[in-house]
């Protein structure tokens, strides 16, 4: 393995790399040149990545013990929907921070994709620290700068003081794993990392145990899961909405792969504590997330509280992981997958709405704000309504199946297993929840299609944040009606890291005598659709 | 001819997304005037009605194979949605876009399809602005009400049942009356509330037929078979039911989740009313027609009476309430939940004769009530009021408002020779003879003892109705200071718009009334076939219990009511020869049978089993 292969692997994350650094560097060239070519030059930086991954495509086999990575298929997938949600993060901040610190601002949103990326293939858990600290360090710096207001400051310094509690947090839960473990690798061909030398399940020892409840911990505060959750409304209030985007899904993405990964190292297999406090996680997260929500008035505050809830929603994809089988209707992780990659795009969209329109010289972000915006802009408050509706999970929007997919992965472990009836009340729980969000949903409809206008909405933040929500309102509704793309992605990029999950696992073995008992009859009747069970054709037939 | 018919797949698929189409034209530039728009409105739900009309002659044409024994969904299209072939490591996936039309779902989708013209044409005059959203909503939400009655797969009936909810929410909220906004979020939260919970019911059917098939699937038809088979056990049947009953219930509405809907009918633009009672209410009763009766039989029988008891008391609680209302058009709301408990009633009497007056009482009700919105509508653009102490004596003024108001009212209190009341005396028989056994299938749950508060229902509908009509068209002529409001070029009485969209509303109401036989004969057909399917062999107890076994059922042309043969096909591979298949044919004069299981075990008929080689009669 020589080091150009290695570079040529890692194409997308050097060109993130060297483009953060050039991109800082146009940050303190002439006025005139970096306010005009800085968003421009970024875009063009993650579009040169994202065609960077795409042409390297999914991994074949990409383990590098000594760099501490592993590029899998997850490492693709998460690749390419961070490259893509990162361009829309870059028009929605288009014109965001003053020009003076464009550069800047630019490139620590490029450093923060950066991190999102190693954590995706990290397959060493220090790796996968300082990965994670890559994401949450420039947030801190982006978010005070990314309006002047004493709020963004407020906000900076409350993300900051918690951020590096749960930095500390998580960093003391993953030495006990590496004390526990002997080694820092998460899994290893040769079998002598995390995953094959710790044993799992109830004969996980108490340090290991203890490891993995602080490296929970730690993660939920990156996810914004309750009880770590206090931070979030502040600070998506304090940040600018673009920014507010950007803090929805980059920390939430990096901290469910990290998650991910961490579970899959345990194959997945856990005592039944840990199982219980990730169900009390996910059920108070959606219903703390909810409920509060229902109490807002301020959109930026609402949809804080709804990523609490959508987190609780993901929580239940993670508690069931992949050993309910595989396919996006059984698989847990190909389910959290789908569902992030809507959600992210869903919550920008919204967000990306907000910034195109000022009332005065403030943003616009209360309920009454959004008043009479359906007559002032019908297409930016149809896209609000889309992704407002894709957030409460109706149908014809992604996210009624991003709700759909997780549910039923829910539904779909074994009756044999431990975690059956739990996981049905989860879900219940869950479904009961996307009833509660559709009351604060509404009323962001209501006020854009039936509010009165107090003060008018000024159009602001230009074309790249019209096209932002546009990329990210009405393509929901193409991707529910052609889902098969996307959860195909999603299935695929979950193979690596169950495969390491499965082995071991007895669920698998009852899933696969279900499969094995069909009818094998019915199962090819349904695959030769429509030519022999067609009664319109049985009919031709006859009248000829 | 017929093969011709028979290639149409695509004519359902055109039919529930040309006013989607509609949608996009009004949008496309050029921008006409208001007048532009309204009437392009018109004629796209016109072209969507043409459409309707052929595909129920097209239904028509190869109606009578249908009777001879063939699955009966007919003009069936299916396209990939979910679907995903299966291999060693993951199951097959079958959620599709499936549609398909029987004898029950093409008169609903005739309904529907008829209603929206004349809803477009009546608010020509009471809609005045942001009109290129108000027809696009329109618009929107008949495809949502046109996907419900052709969906084949549970999923896609769901997406459907649950979009429908959008552009109501719109509908009302904009252009509903003072306290639209409350009532758009009351029917919106209430709506959902419940349909979620048959969402999760959804999911769970899946995962229990996935371990039943190995497969995953939503096929309505497949999950039939699985309820009728009985391979759904009783205690999941139950929690099922109740799931989706969770969702359908508050749509229909059965008391006492109805409180949403007199407030949501109340504040509507009359088009609004008129599709929620016409249509949107009928989706809750058809869903638990569509799905709960044939998929759940054994919760179904079980939890009859709950619902019929629920039922009988909206049925007179609602007459009650409706009788004392000052507004009428919330006195027509109320009687709409006292008429769907009739519905609920007959469906849940699980008699051929039950359901089939359910079904009749759906269209009937769309049509009566429908018109009954639009006739106040109208008053109401005139008055600018619908309360009763306002108004009075209009007979005089408005003749041709009273004899259409007096007309729709007699057919909805079920006046003989019009249509309310077929669907009534059948939901009452069926009722009646719901314990009996003569129509060869078991023993139903309801009985007699139903049919009496039901029919004081009935005579509190005629009470009130006919209270309404007299206060409102007789007694001295009392009307509101400035009005009639002829400001925006209306008559005093109707004009002659208005009249022709109230003609074929009532020229169905005569015909159904006379003649009710081509939709009865297509709803039996459809019911015996789907609904309720006759001669169900019941394999109740099936050793090994892993594993499962076709018993498709041959059976004569639908009137003669006889199991022919029932077709044991075991699948199983290794079977112990040993293994004993019981099989109940339903049959009031057969005892369960079992017998030895072999391959391809053919029993030529159920009075045969006994002399099969080897079979043994249990008592």
């Amino acid at each position: 393995m020589n080091d150009t292969s290695i570079i040529m692997k890692l194409l997308p994350e050097f060109i993130l790399l060297l483009g953060a650094c050039g991109v800082l560097l146009i940050g303190v060239t002439r006025a005139s040149l970096r306010s005009s070519i800085t968003s421009l030059v970024t875009f063009l930086v993650l579009a040169a990545a994202l065609g960077a991954s795409l042409q390297a495509g999914s991994p074949e086999d990409g383990t590098y013990a000594h760099l501490g990575l592993w590029l899998t298929s997850l490492t693709y997938y998460a690749r390419v929907l961070t490259l893509v949600i990162g361009m829309l993060l870059v028009l929605a901040n288009w014109h965001q921070p003053a020009s003076t610190e464009r550069g800047e601002y630019m490139g620590l949103i490029l450093l923060s994709l950066l991190g999102l990326l190693l954590t995706a293939s990290a397959n060493d858990m220090l790796i996968l620290f300082f990965a994670i600290e890559l994401v949450s360090i420039p947030t801190y710096v982006l978010i005070a700068m990314s309006r002047l207001d004493k709020r963004a400051t407020e906000a900076c310094v409350k993300y900051f003081f918690l951020g590096a509690l749960a930095a500390a947090i998580l960093a003391y839960g993953l030495s006990f794993l590496y004390g526990a473990a002997g080694t820092t690798l998460l899994h290893h061909a040769d079998a002598n990392g995390v995953s094959a030398t710790l044993p799992a399940g109830s004969a996980m020892s108490s340090e290991a145990l203890i490891g993995l409840l602080l490296v929970l911990g730690g993660l939920s505060f990156k996810i914004a899961a309750v009880p770590f959750h206090v931070y979030v409304a502040d600070v998506y209030e304090g940040a600018a909405a673009p920014m507010t985007g950007l803090l929805g899904f980059v920390p939430k993405f990096a901290g469910f792969i990290a998650l991910i990964k961490i579970l899959a190292a345990f194959q997945w297999d856990l005592p039944s504590q840990v199982m219980w406090l990730l169900w009390i996680l996910a059920a108070a997260s959606m219903t703390v997330g909810n409920v509060l929500a229902l109490l807002q008035k301020n959109v930026k505050r609402m949809l804080a509280y709804s990523s609490i809830a959508h987190t609780g929603y993901m929580l239940v994809a993670l508690l069931v992981g992949p050993i309910a089988g595989r396919g996006p209707l059984h698989d847990g992780i190909a389910a959290l997958l789908f569902y992030i990659a809507i959600y992210g795009a869903m919550n920008l969209g919204v967000f990306a709405v907000l910034t195109s329109f000022r009332i005065g010289e403030r943003e616009m972000e209360t309920l009454d704000d959004l008043g009479g915006l359906s007559r002032r802009a019908p297409i930016a408050s149809l896209a609000l309504a889309i992704c407002v509706l894709s957030l409460m999970g109706l149908p014809p929007t992604a996210g009624f199946l991003g709700k759909l997919f997780v549910f039923t992965s829910a539904f779909s472990l074994s009756t044999t297993h431990a975690f059956h009836g739990p996981l049905i009340a989860l879900a219940i729980v869950g479904v009961l929840n996307a009833a509660v969000a559709a009351a604060y949903y509404l009323r962001i409809v209501a006020a854009a299609y039936m509010g009165e206008e107090k003060e008018p909405a000024i159009a602001s933040g230009g074309f790249p944040a019209r096209l932002a929500f546009c990329c990210c309102s009405f393509p929901m509704l193409l991707l529910f009606a052609w889902p098969i793309g996307l959860s195909n992605q999603a299935q695929s990029a979950t193979s690596d890291i169950v495969a390491t999950a499965q082995h071991s696992n007895a669920q698998l073995a009852a899933v696969d005598s279900n499969i094995a008992l069909a009818d094998d009859a019915a199962l090819s009747r349904i695959l030769d659709e429509p030519s022999s069970t067609n009664p319109t054709s049985a009919k031709r037939d006859r009248n000829e | 001819m017929d093969v011709f018919i028979a290639e149409q797949s695509w004519l359902l698929t055109a039919i529930i997304f040309s006013p989607l189409a509609g949608v996009m034209l009004l949008w496309l530039p050029p921008y006409g005037d208001a007048r532009g728009v309204r009437r392009s409105a018109m004629l796209y739900s016109l072209v969507t009605l043409g459409l309707t009309i052929y595909a129920l002659y097209a239904f028509q044409q190869s109606a009578p194979q249908v009777s001879a024994g063939s699955p009966g969904f007919q003009l069936e299209q299916r396209a990939s949605w979910l679907s995903l072939p299966g291999d060693d490591f993951k199951p097959a996936i079958d959620i599709s876009y499936h549609v398909g039309i029987d004898g029950i779902s093409i008169w609903l989708l005739v309904l529907t399809a008829m209603l929206m013209p004349l809803c477009i044409w009546g608010s020509f005059s009471a809609i005045r602005n942001r009109e290129r959203e108000y027809y696009s909503l329109l618009l929107l939400l008949q495809v949502g009400m046109l996907g419900v009655f052709c969906s084949m797969d549970l999923l896609l009936f769901y997406v459907f049942f649950e979009f429908t909810l959008i552009p109501l929410y719109f509908l009302i909220g904009i252009w509903g009356g003072p306290d639209r906004r409350r009532a758009a979020n009351k029917f919106f939260i209430f709506t959902l509330s419940g349909s979620v919970l048959t969402l999760a019911g959804i999911l769970y059917l899946a995962y229990y037929a996935y371990t039943d098939l190995g497969y995953i699937t939503l096929n309505i038809q497949k999950l039939t078979e699985l309820g009728q088979t009985g391979f759904i056990s009783p205690g999941v049947q139950w929690w099922l039911f109740l799931a989706f009953a969770a969702g359908f219930a508050i749509k229909v509405p059965l008391f006492p989740v109805h409180t949403w809907l007199p407030l949501a009918h109340t504040e509507a633009p009359t088009a609004g009313s008129v599709i929620l009672a016409g249509v949107l209410l009928k989706l809750g009763t058809y869903g638990f027609c569509r799905l709960s009766l044939p998929i759940f039989p054994a919760a179904s029988r079980e939890l009859a009476p709950v619902i019929a008891t629920l039922a009988i008391i909206g049925i007179i609680y609602a007459a009650l309430a409706a009788w004392v209302q000052r507004d009428v058009k919330k006195l027509v709301a109320y009687s709409s939940v006292s008429h769907l408990g009739f519905c609920m009633l007959g469906l849940f009497s699980m008699k051929v004769a039950g359901v089939n007056g359910a079904v009749i009482y759906m269209i009937n009700h769309g049509l009566s009530t429908g018109a009954l919105f639009l006739v106040i509508g109208f008053m109401y653009e005139r008055y600018h009021t619908r309360s009763i102490d306002d108004i009075g004596g209009l007979a005089k003024k408005m003749p041709w408002m009273a004899f259409f108001l007096v007309f729709f009212t007699l057919s909805s209190i079920g006046l003989p020779g019009l249509n309310g009341f077929v669907g009534e005396f059948l939901v009452l028989l069926g009722t009646a003879i719901s314990a009996g056994t003569s129509d060869m299938r078991p023993a139903g749950p309801l009985g007699f003892g139903y049919v009496i508060p039901a029919a004081l229902g009935i005579i509190l509908g005629a009470v009130y109705m006919l209270w309404m009509c007299q206060h409102v068209l007789f007694g001295p002529l009392k009307e509101p200071p400035n009005t009639p409001d002829t400001s925006t070029g209306l008559t005093t009485d109707l004009n002659k718009r208005e009249i022709s969209i109230l003609v074929p509303l009532a020229l169905a109401c005569v015909c159904i009334g006379v003649y009710p036989k081509p939709l009865l004969n297509s709803f039996q057909v459809a019911i015996e076939q789907h609904i309720l399917p006759l001669g169900t062999v019941y394999a109740t107890d099936i050793e090994p219990s892993r594993g499962r076994y076709e018993i498709p059922i041959h059976r004569e042309p639908a009137r003669t009511q006889h199991v022919k043969h029932a077709r044991i096909i075991n699948n199983l591979p290794d079977v112990d020869s040993s293994a004993k298949i019981v099989v109940d044919t339903q049959r009031p004069t057969d005892a369960p049978y079992s017998f030895p299981m072999s391959q391809d075990t053919v029993i030529t008929s159920a009075f045969d089993l006994v002399k099969t080689p080897g079979a043994d009669h249990i008592e």
